[in-house]
């Protein structure tokens, strides 16, 4: 029985994950290595990877910086608005990642709320580099407050009131003894980030506008490859993710299995 | 260092944790905060320290008001609980904390920290034990690094909260001694939360005993367990027998005598509550003496410094009597047998029915 179980369990991860994976790997090597380092080369696919690069640069460190802020609040104190706050971290997470991209549509488009004060001053947001940063700002926002509510719930605020009866400041407190005590969640929260920033498709899609060489991230650039039946290019930018996916992976387990390690010993 | 607490109330939403309590401490002194769960001790305790704040009310410290300092500025020693000990770092930089935090203009060089660190560890007789992390230590150990570090910044108070209460009986007897020892040392004014009647009785100059939000009674060891003011501090503070009384003519009669009352005001109940502790319980085969009331023999344990006797009266109350082993033999009592009980001492309340 149990081996039946684990046959099958393994069986579709392999025909659901395993399999899709080394067929990208497949594909993008399928004309050769010279090929697949041209597709990489182009002009265009080293714009969209610098978009993705930028993209990641803004939304890493901006999230982390909310999401501790967010995940302090929430944990530490009861004021009005909490369960609020609570509900609105998780609605990136509940709602189509399209109509996130709409949300921002229709707030800078030219028929939005504030689409006819940005022409006017001549500030670009839609279809231009601040919308796909925003857009994916939007749909990363959850991932490190999600991870660190529950961790510093647990914790408590022991250890916190502690340095501050022993005559730490504020901020003191936070690097010497908040954020040691977070650092594993915190890293697992910005490896998240950073995975769903740079692989980002639907909010991105709809607000980017598909400029080549200007407005396309890694994911577009591929639609558009395997759309004009550039399979092999397509596969080998698409590998690219796949890459990114793999190494956030092993920093996930490694990182997990520090937690646990923690927790066990604490 | 003394501690002024005047009328300070607290609430969490609608529950009341303190009502209007004042409380004096004076330099030097070793005080025990003694409640049940719930009665507000803790926080009380958190309110001396500046980790929560009065809703009304203020707080002195050696005769200035320190009501809206924070913890950092008020030079407190705090002992958390579970001691809150900082889980990444070792004995040694716990212990060092308070020290290194300090502005660069007021931080002892490094050389001088580790000489003090050394010191208080010598101190807490944990010396070999500087590098390890918390959780390689045992319950008692943490305890004593959290008092060392809580130390180490040289607090005008100290203040625990619940010191024992995580430890198991023997290493909780052991530490409490070793705790009364040290504070005779170093002789810091003190403040210790506890549940435990034990504790707090062996261990403190004064007991305050809280319930509810409110002080109940503030006195010696002696004075609050020998002459409890109230109900609840008898109860609280040890196994007691209850009798029930009539009251007439001011005083409550039992058995056919009349106990003066310790209530202050009698108040127009006409019923009263007559405690007496286990061992200030005679038992005697005799005749019906004066104020004597017959019990029926129902268990007897023998073993121990004290032999106990279970008993019932003829309104089925059970009462428990704790006789000195000579007493016991000389007696020479068997279960079931009829024998008469004399309350020495007792303290009487009168009972209010309309709360």
């Amino acid at each position: 029985m149990r081996l039946a179980l684990t046959a099958a369990a393994l069986g579709f991860l392999a025909l659901f994950l395993v399999l899709p994976l080394v067929t990208v790997f497949v594909y993008a090597f399928s004309e050769g290595l010279r090929v697949y380092a041209a597709a990489l080369a182009e002009p265009d696919a080293r714009a969209a990877v610098g978009l993705t690069l930028v993209t990641a640069a803004f939304s890493v460190p901006l999230n982390t910086a909310f999401g501790v802020a967010a995940a302090w609040a929430i944990a530490r104190f009861r004021f009005p608005g909490r369960s609020l706050l609570v509900s609105l971290i998780d609605l990136p997470f509940a709602i189509s990642p399209v109509v996130s991209g709409l949300i921002f549509v229709l707030l800078f488009g030219m028929q939005g709320l504030f689409g006819p004060w940005l022409v006017e001053h001549g500030v670009r947001i839609l279809f231009a580099v601040p919308g796909i940063v925003l857009a994916t700002l939007f749909v990363t926002f959850p991932f490190v407050a999600r991870e660190l509510i529950p961790l510093m719930q647990e914790q408590g605020s022991d250890e916190e009131l502690a340095a501050v009866s022993l005559g730490a400041s504020g901020w003191q407190m936070f690097w010497r003894v908040t954020l040691p005590n977070i650092r594993f969640g915190l890293l697992y929260g910005v490896v998240l980030v950073n995975a769903r920033a740079m692989g980002e498709f639907g909010a991105v899609s709809v607000v980017s506008g598909h400029v080549r060489g200007l407005t396309n991230t890694v994911p577009l650039h591929v639609e558009i490859l395997y759309n004009e039946y550039h399979t092999a290019a397509a596969f080998s930018v698409a590998s690219l993710l796949a890459g990114l996916a793999l190494v956030t992976l092993v920093a996930k387990q490694l990182l997990e299995w520090r937690i646990g390690r923690k927790g066990r010993a604490a | 260092m003394s501690i002024e607490v005047r009328g300070v109330s607290r609430s969490f939403g609608n529950y009341a944790a303190l009502r209007d309590v004042s409380l004096d401490v004076k330099e030097g002194e070793l005080v025990a905060l003694l409640g049940p769960s719930g009665s507000g001790k803790t926080t009380l305790l958190r309110i001396i320290a500046g980790l929560d704040f009065p809703d009304r009310g203020s707080v002195w410290l050696d005769a200035e008001d320190a009501t809206n300092r924070s913890a950092r500025d008020r030079r407190v020693g705090f002992v958390f609980q579970h001691y809150a000990l900082f889980r990444h770092m070792t004995v040694l930089e716990n212990v060092a904390f308070g020290l290194t935090v300090r502005r660069r203009r007021e931080r002892p060089p490094r050389s001088e920290i580790e000489r003090r660190v050394h010191e208080l560890l010598a101190l807490v007789q944990l010396e070999g034990l500087a590098g390890r992390f918390p959780s390689q230590l045992s319950g008692g150990q943490r305890q004593r690094v959290a008092l060392a570090r809580a130390l180490a910044v040289q607090p005008r108070v100290l203040l625990l909260d619940e010191p024992f209460g995580a430890l198991d009986a023997r290493v909780r007897r052991e530490l409490r001694r070793w705790l009364r020892r040290l504070h005779d040392e170093i002789g810091i004014t003190s403040v210790f939360v506890t549940h435990d009647q034990e504790e707090a009785l062996e261990l403190a100059d004064r007991v305050v005993v809280m319930h509810e939000g409110r002080i109940e009674q503030i006195g010696t060891p002696a004075e609050v367990y020998h002459e409890p003011a109230t109900r609840f501090v008898t109860e609280f503070l040890g196994e007691v027998n209850v009798f029930r009384a009539r009251i007439e003519d001011g005083r409550a009669w039992l058995g056919g005598a009349g106990h003066p009352l310790n209530t202050r005001s009698a108040g127009p109940s006409r019923h009263a509550a007559v405690y007496v502790r286990p061992h200030m319980l005679d038992l005697d085969r005799g005749p019906e003496s004066h104020g004597a009331i017959s019990a029926e023999v129902v268990r007897i344990h023998a073993a121990g410094p004290t032999v106990r006797i279970e008993l019932t009266t003829e309104v089925g109350d059970r009462l428990i009597a704790d006789l000195p082993q000579e007493r016991f033999e000389s007696l020479k009592l068997v279960p079931h047998e009829l024998v008469f009980v004399r309350p020495r001492g007792p303290r009487v309340f009168s009972e209010d029915y309309s709360i």
